[in-house]
């Protein structure tokens, strides 16, 4: 049984189209996560799977029915806003009681799941405050235990964690993990943090300028971004892209941006159907090395701009050929800014995107 | 820092500015004829109470403090009852020409009394409302409308748009919305709507004046300045009558100050 299918959403707001065609399936109990940047309509997708929002086109199917014409409260949703979103009034237990009263369930299952769910999410001690007299990460979980009480098909999240400082958020995230792992519910979470997604899902939908750009588990989307706004927005720091010219020779192709050319053993292939043209070249920051370099290695001599010591490792920054590159390696270099280097890394590390394309390469 | 001192003194000066006519009427309205009358004034009364049973019982004051606390609440009831609705849509729906609408209040707010004088005695008293605590209600209804629907729509466009969202969520109508989850949360406001639009009511003379001729009808403000005779000016039964009309006041924005309190300390929304 699928828990969530979205089918050809569309959303308009005034002239401004926010959403094209946006298909998407979360199989039942699956960890979705919708990333992008601010403004690339992840939310609104968030609220349209709720119902707070009307999709312009398209339809929204919760656990097999189809929800278009059903209000938030019987779509069998809970939601878990950004700023919490408690009710300031009430005390935590009057909070996470609320949304059971309004439905009338009886007074011994409030009780029942107001029990279960304090010492799921360990707040029995905070029953009696109200938000205002807890921290941030007590008023999340309380927040989380507002959705969690209702037993609801689908769980949404709209960036849950994004008030929160670092260290809170490392560990909410851990627990939230967890928390999935023991109620088994389908549950789809907006970020815009690409180590929420990565951590926490088992799909990841990355969405730009309102459309899904690439769906898939997040290995995957990390070794084989789809096209190069994927490339450049999935990893830490982000991939180093190059945008040049590409010239088909008989058995390999050539890329070349200003002053830098490099080679690339290739096959003909569907997707470049001209001799020549625009392409992106793509290298991670982790596969630049400056160890000497293996069989099969570009190799090109640079200058290091900076270096940025993060304990566990190091980026480099270095210009090579008027290209800037940015280099993650151990600690440690014996080089220092200012002074050349050599700069290496697998020729099967790269990855060329034409027309918006990923372009498969031959591993070596 | 700042000065002090300073600081303080002009504090106590405005304080005791304001309070200045309220002393002066209350010590009045505990002195003896003799005393109102002298010359040099004598600061200290003697603690008589002859103005305040004369004003009671000879000047009938309880039966205009009756006439005002029916006039004054029931215009409190109706304008929350309309102004809470009205600020609400106004704070939350996309609705054409917003702008214009509550610029349009705001002009009606503005509106001098006198200008509508002629018309408002016009429309009673073909309606039969003259003479009527109704027909006092229903200009001073409109008149402190404006003000109160401004107010509450400054509230409720304050209050986070995701608890509404929240409580849909959770299962709430737009009713139960407003009443469990919003008007809660709004009660600062609602406050301040309610003793604003109360003490104008009952503060309000000349449409009292205006529509009520009939003593038995007629609100304090009114009744207390027909105290005079045409050779006599009581002072005393004036000033102890006065203190009796402005006791309410006090009580009234005491308790709710209390509520407004209140109110703000349970705001906190998000941290």
């Amino acid at each position: 049984m699928t828990g969530l299918a979205l089918r050809h959403i569309g959303k308009t707001f005034g002239q401004t189209r926010v959403l094209h065609d946006v298909s998407l399936e979360a199989g039942d109990g699956e960890f979705v996560v919708l990333l992008g940047p601010s403004g690339c309509g992840k939310s609104t997708l968030l609220r349209i799977i709720a119902g707070l929002e009307r999709q312009t086109g398209g339809s929204v199917s919760i656990g097999g029915r189809c929800v278009d014409d059903v209000p938030p409260s019987e779509r069998d949703i809970a939601m878990v806003f950004q700023h919490y979103a408690l009710y300031p009034h009430f005390t935590v237990r009057e909070n996470l009681a609320f949304g059971l009263k309004i439905r009338r369930e009886p007074t011994p299952v409030i009780e029942e799941r107001l029990a279960e769910t304090a010492s799921l999410l360990d707040i029995d001690n905070l029953l009696d405050r109200r938000p205002k007299e807890l921290s941030g990460g007590q008023r999340q979980r309380v927040a989380m235990g507002r959705a969690i009480v209702r037993k609801p098909a689908l769980f949404l999240f709209d960036e849950p964690l994004s008030n929160l400082d670092a260290r809170l958020r490392a560990s909410m995230r851990v627990e939230l993990k967890k928390l999935h792992r023991r109620l088994g519910t389908t549950m789809v979470y907006v970020t815009h943090d690409q180590a929420e997604a990565m951590t926490l899902g088992h799909t990841i939908a990355i969405m730009n300028h309102g459309r899904i750009q690439q769906t898939g588990r997040p290995d995957r989307i990390y070794q084989e971004p789809g096209n190069p706004f994927v490339a450049g927005f999935i990893g830490n720091p982000p991939m180093n892209l190059f945008e040049g010219s590409y010239r088909l020779h008989p058995r390999d192709l050539e890329f070349r941006v200003g002053d830098l050319t490099v080679r690339i053993p290739f096959q003909a292939h569907d997707l470049v159907g001209t001799e020549s043209g625009t392409a992106t070249l793509g290298i991670r920051p982790e596969d630049v090395t400056f160890d000497p370099p293996g069989p099969r290695h570009v190799a090109i001599a640079g200058t290091i701009d900076l270096i940025e010591n993060l304990g566990g490792d190091a980026v480099v920054y270095l210009t090579v050929k008027g290209q800037s590159l940015a280099a993650r390696t151990v600690p440690g270099l014996r080089q220092h800014a200012g002074e050349s280097v050599t700069a290496h890394w697998p020729m099967n590390a790269l990855h060329l995107f034409i027309n918006e394309h990923r372009v498969p390469l031959p591993s070596s | 820092m700042t000065n002090r001192p300073a600081l303080l003194g002009g504090m106590l000066l405005a304080v005791l500015g304001s309070l200045c006519p309220f002393l002066w009427f209350v010590l009045t309205s505990f002195k003896s004829q003799i005393q109102v009358e002298a010359i040099p004034p004598t600061w200290w009364p003697d603690g008589s109470l002859a103005f305040y049973t004369s004003a009671l019982v000879e000047h009938r004051l309880f039966h205009y403090v009756r006439n005002s606390v029916v006039v004054a609440g029931a215009t409190t009831i109706i304008v929350l009852a309309v102004a809470t609705p009205a600020a609400y849509a106004l704070a939350r729906l996309r609705l054409p020409g917003k702008a214009w609408i509550l610029g349009g209040l705001l002009c009606v707010a503005m509106f001098p009394p006198i200008v509508m004088a002629g018309p408002v005695w016009q429309i009673l008293e073909r309606l039969g409302g003259l003479n009527t605590h109704w027909g006092l209600v229903l200009p001073y209804v409109s008149l402190s409308l404006p003000l109160a629907v401004w107010i509450l729509t400054v509230f409720f466009q304050e209050l986070p748009f995701e608890l509404e969202e929240a409580a849909r969520i959770d299962g709430c109508t737009t009713w139960q919305t407003l009443s469990k989850v919003l008007l809660p949360l709004a009660t600062p406001g609602l406050f301040t709507a309610a003793i604003l639009t109360f003490i104008y009511a009952w503060n309000e003379f000349f449409f009292a004046l205006l529509i009520l001729t009939n003593p038995d009808q007629q609100t304090l403000p009114v009744g207390i300045a027909l105290f005079q005779g045409e050779f006599t000016m009581p002072w005393g039964e004036i000033a102890a009558a006065s203190v009796v009309a402005t006791l309410p006041l006090i009580i009234v924005v005491l308790l709710f100050q209390r509520g407004i309190i209140n109110g703000l300390s349970a705001g906190a929304v998000k941290g």
